[in-house]
């Protein structure tokens, strides 16, 4: 499927089809599950986010017309954005150390280099410009979802510590990619 | 301490706040806060927007992992069921719940066809007496029509149930044939019963079965021959 034909199942979605909805359910929802899994890191809770990721891109698929993203980015936004909002949401439960140090290094795959094309790219690289352990905050906040108390915590840094280390990582990301 | 004077005064820390929702490293309580301003500040949404977007490519690090096809079945009794319950578990209110709007269709269809049929008690005999009927509802709007398609006539006859369209906005009228992008059947008059004319080259189409959606236009309907604005009522039409 190319992303225009994403994008048409997600226009027709907006006019209430069934069948396109079914569609873009078949042609997507391995990846949004992905996702789910990777935020909630729990199998029944990921299953229940992706039922409510669905019901939301079912009522809410004419806003697409508003956003930038590519497709298939604006659909893997609302399931991060959905399984991020359910983990904030959950008691703080403490990291288990072990836990912790599995998940320590979530760097990107070669598949996602290769599909970054020159302008998708430059995130990567101006991540590289970033020390090494704010890269590696950044990524593990936005592929996982951590919250600035979690990062913390892993980190061994006061919690404003570490909203500034990040917020000042955010403002060189941002001056990297306006170049 | 707010974002605004932590961030200094270089660029305004709403761009920060974007961004770190983005990201998601916000906790509860100032997440929500930026959620909500993301579905009332427009210059806000723009600001999360640009961060999505730089964001995303890191989203290609997420693997395929396929769901069971309970979680489908979940979504369609959810969404499609005829008993269908909000997602907290009560009762739907009256406006979504199903049974009211079939006896509501059923009662403006009898109003409808009284309205269409009148003015032609003596239709010629090799006219298809064809009639269809569609519920126009969406999640998210009050606005519904009830439509009657009559094949006889080639009009559509369209009952205004509830919902305003707003100062220097219109309804405009879609038909959605198979996977084919929506075709304008024209803006809708203002009113409480209205019939609109459909072109030849739609009847067919219209009489197979199509969806019918209604979007919110500027005055005098879609500059780009496709919907521009929200969809806020749709609905199958199907024979009675």
């Amino acid at each position: 499927m190319t992303p225009q034909d994403i994008t048409k199942l997600i226009v027709r979605t907006s006019m209430k089809d069934r069948g396109a909805f079914d569609l873009l359910y078949r042609q997507t929802s391995s990846k949004l599950f992905g996702v789910c899994l990777r935020v909630l890191n729990d199998r029944a809770e990921a299953e229940e986010a992706l039922q409510e990721v669905f019901v939301k891109i079912w009522t809410k698929a004419d806003r697409f017309a508003a956003s930038d993203l590519s497709p298939i980015s604006w659909l893997v936004a609302i399931a991060r954005n959905h399984a991020i909002d359910r983990i904030r949401a959950r008691r703080q439960a403490p990291l288990a150390i072990d836990e912790a140090l599995e998940i320590a290094d979530p760097a990107p795959g070669p598949e996602a280099a290769a599909v970054a094309g020159d302008e998708a790219g430059r995130i990567h690289g101006c991540l590289e410009e970033l020390e090494k352990d704010r890269a590696a905050a950044v990524r593990g906040a936005y592929l996982k979802g951590e919250s600035y108390a979690e990062l913390a915590e892993r980190h061994g840094v006061p919690l404003n510590t570490m909203r500034t280390w990040l917020r000042r990582s955010l403002l060189k990301l941002r001056e990297c990619l306006e170049r | 301490m707010t974002l605004a004077e932590d961030n200094g005064p270089e660029r305004g820390g709403d761009d920060i706040v974007a961004a770190e929702y983005v990201l998601g490293v916000l906790p509860a309580d100032e997440r929500r806060q930026a959620s909500v301003r993301i579905d009332g500040e427009p210059g806000f949404a723009r600001l999360v927007d640009e961060w999505e977007v730089r964001f995303a490519p890191l989203g290609a690090a997420y693997p395929e992992v396929e769901a069971p096809a309970s979680v489908k079945q979940a979504i369609d009794a959810r969404l499609f069921s005829t008993t269908a319950r909000s997602a907290s578990g009560q009762p739907a209110g009256l406006w979504s719940s199903l049974a009211f709007w079939r006896g509501l269709a059923t009662a403006a269809v009898a109003a409808l066809a009284i309205y269409v049929a009148v003015p032609m008690l003596n239709p010629p005999v090799d006219v298809p007496q064809e009639r269809m009927v569609a519920s126009l509802a969406a999640d998210g709007s009050d606005v519904k029509y009830m439509v009657m398609y009559d094949a006889a006539t080639g009009e559509v006859g369209l009952s205004h149930v509830a919902g305003e369209r707003g100062s220097g906005k219109d309804f405009e009228l879609w038909m959605i044939e198979g996977s084919n992008p929506p075709v304008s059947m024209g803006v809708i008059p203002v009113g409480a019963t209205m019939k609109m004319p459909v072109k030849e080259d739609m009847r067919d189409k219209l009489a197979a079965g199509a969806v019918l959606a209604v979007s919110l236009e500027p005055t005098g309907g879609s500059p780009t021959g496709q919907p521009t604005g929200p969809v806020v009522a749709a609905g199958d039409l199907r024979e009675i």
